[in-house]
């Protein structure tokens, strides 16, 4: 009789005899819409507490605020056009864009990190690279519905004044092309450092210094460089921000005139192949960071 | 004044990545002055980055880094607590955390101002901007030191009152100035050089910084003395 052999240590799982799943399972594509969705309502508070609504939801209101003011001297007075361009517009309130970017990433970057609810996620059949993908594209639907939300009220309410329609929706529709690059580019760089930066007011403030800080800075050197007359100087500068990269292209398609220097055609091209490299190197390092942190 | 109290918030403030940040920021932009000055040769653009850069923005930010790292993160993780069952009168503590931020900000914030004044050409311009800073970095650390207290997203509030009031509307509607803690720190600098913008009353920029220093350590105590710990939203 051979003896049994000895009790490894640790807990036996028993089979208690309950019955398994074995419905219809949805595919992955399928808990990524809906992270996508929850992540998109996150990003305004929606499903959240009411605390969390008020910030980005005064900060829209307030960004919505000059487009109605627009619109309605346009249509009292009757001004031939409106007072700003499409392009223009979200590069004027960019103080506001970027604090709505700053201050939401974390909301979608850091609180998983930070309680370790990742696991949770990742326990799913979701990896962490669809996982990091999945939030940089809520944050970045989030950052153009923030920005395209007043172009719409400037637009609609520009034809619903009279203005002519064959005129303004070339404008409206490179305003937009515009926002989705910005768009992704902010998300891709305040999510990133969200991610690397859990505390939440440090993420905050390295995102204001990279997006605010930054453009200023780029500003004051092209000021310069177009006083000396090196434009090259100042044309480089200016692919150091998101901003200057949409400002700029904006500025050699006509679309506004809230550029300093006046790029060619070249540097058009430049500009717009800078801004997929950004976005690119952002979501690399994003799915590099969170496979690196759902391995652990 | 607590001395250990002070000590302990200063070694929360030393001891964090956030210090690099604290400090890198203002090194950097003292560099790019010194940079423009040198290979411009021109005085003017240099200017403009000591009061639009150094002074609108680099001490703000200081200050909101400076004033949080004191107290947020012992909000955050609750540990405040232990600090809170002291028998420490919490004005004290409000008081020796205040004098932490503040001292940072002042060495950092308003002495990197000074220090791009100095290399942009010095004189009392320099010494005006200084002023400035000393006035407006005293008060800017009381206020966000008061917002740490009340809230946990004191940072998002406090970038809101800086770039959004005091900045974007700030430079749309000249009546921002009255209640703007940056341009009160400008008037009291304007005193030293006529270079500095000239926007409200004396008085009125003297008393205000008083007030709302005042106020703002006087409520910091209070939300203190009546804490609440809630949780992350």
């Amino acid at each position: 009789m051979t003896q049994a052999p000895a009790p490894r240590p640790g807990g036996v799982i028993h089979d208690l005899g309950y019955r398994g799943y074995t419905g219809p399972r949805e595919s992955q594509a399928k808990v990524a819409w809906t992270l996508f969705i929850t992540s998109l309502r996150h990003a305004y508070g929606l499903g959240r507490s009411g605390r969390s609504k008020v910030l980005p939801f005064i900060l829209l209101a307030i960004m919505v605020l000059p487009a109605v003011v627009m619109v309605g001297t346009v249509s009292i007075i009757g001004l031939p056009e409106l007072p700003t361009t499409y392009a223009g517009y979200p590069s004027s309130m960019q103080v506001l864009v970027s604090l709505f970017a700053a201050a939401q990433a974390p909301v979608l970057f850091s609180r998983d990190l930070r309680h370790r609810s990742i696991v949770l996620y990742l326990a799913r059949p979701l990896s962490s690279r669809v996982y990091a993908l999945v939030r940089w594209a809520s944050l970045t639907a989030a950052v153009l519905l923030f920005t395209a939300v007043p172009t719409v009220v400037l637009y609609a309410g520009g034809l619903l004044a009279g203005l002519d329609a064959g005129e303004e929706t070339l404008p409206f529709v490179k305003a937009l092309v515009l926002q989705v690059l910005l768009a992704a580019m902010l998300a891709g760089i305040t999510g990133l450092i969200a991610s690397w930066a859990l505390r939440r007011g440090f993420a905050v403030v390295a995102s204001i210094i990279v997006l605010i800080v930054v453009v200023g800075v780029v500003l004051i050197v092209q000021a310069i460089a177009l006083e000396e007359r090196v434009s090259t100087i100042g044309e480089v500068a200016g692919l150091f921000s998101p901003w200057s990269i949409h400002n700029g292209v904006a500025g050699s398609w006509g679309a506004s005139n809230s550029a300093i220097v006046d790029l060619s055609t070249t540097w058009t091209a430049g500009y717009l192949a800078a801004a997929v490299v950004v976005v690119a190197t952002c979501l690399a390092l994003l799915v590099a960071r969170f496979t690196k942190v759902g391995a652990r | 004044m607590n001395s250990t109290i002070a000590t302990l918030a200063l070694q929360a403030l030393l001891g964090r990545r956030r210090f690099l940040l604290l400090v890198a920021f203002p090194v950097l932009m003292v560099a790019l002055t010194t940079m423009i000055t040198v290979m411009t040769g021109l005085e003017d653009p240099a200017w403009t980055l000591v009061g639009e850069l150094g002074y609108t923005l680099v001490l703000p930010l200081v200050a909101i880094l400076a004033a949080s790292s004191v107290l947020g993160p012992e909000v955050d993780d609750g540990s405040i607590v232990y600090l809170l069952s002291k028998p420490v009168n919490r004005h004290v503590v409000a008081v020796s955390k205040w004098v932490v931020a503040w001292a940072t900000t002042l060495l950092v914030g308003a002495g990197s101002v000074f220090l791009a004044g100095v290399v942009a050409g010095g004189g009392d311009r320099a010494a005006g901007w200084a002023v400035a800073g000393l006035v407006a970095g005293t008060t800017y650390s009381a206020l966000f030191l008061a917002l740490s207290a009340l809230t946990r997203h004191a940072v998002v509030i406090g970038l809101a009152f800086v770039l959004v009031w005091e900045g974007l509307l700030g430079g749309l509607l000249s009546g921002v100035a009255w209640l703007s803690i940056g341009q009160w720190g400008a008037r009291v600098g304007h005193e030293l050089s006529r270079d500095l913008p000239d926007p409200v009353g004396l008085p009125w920029a003297i008393g205000a910084s008083v007030v709302v220093t005042l106020a703002a350590l006087w409520f910091a105590g209070d939300r203190l003395r009546s804490f609440a710990l809630t949780g992350d939203e």
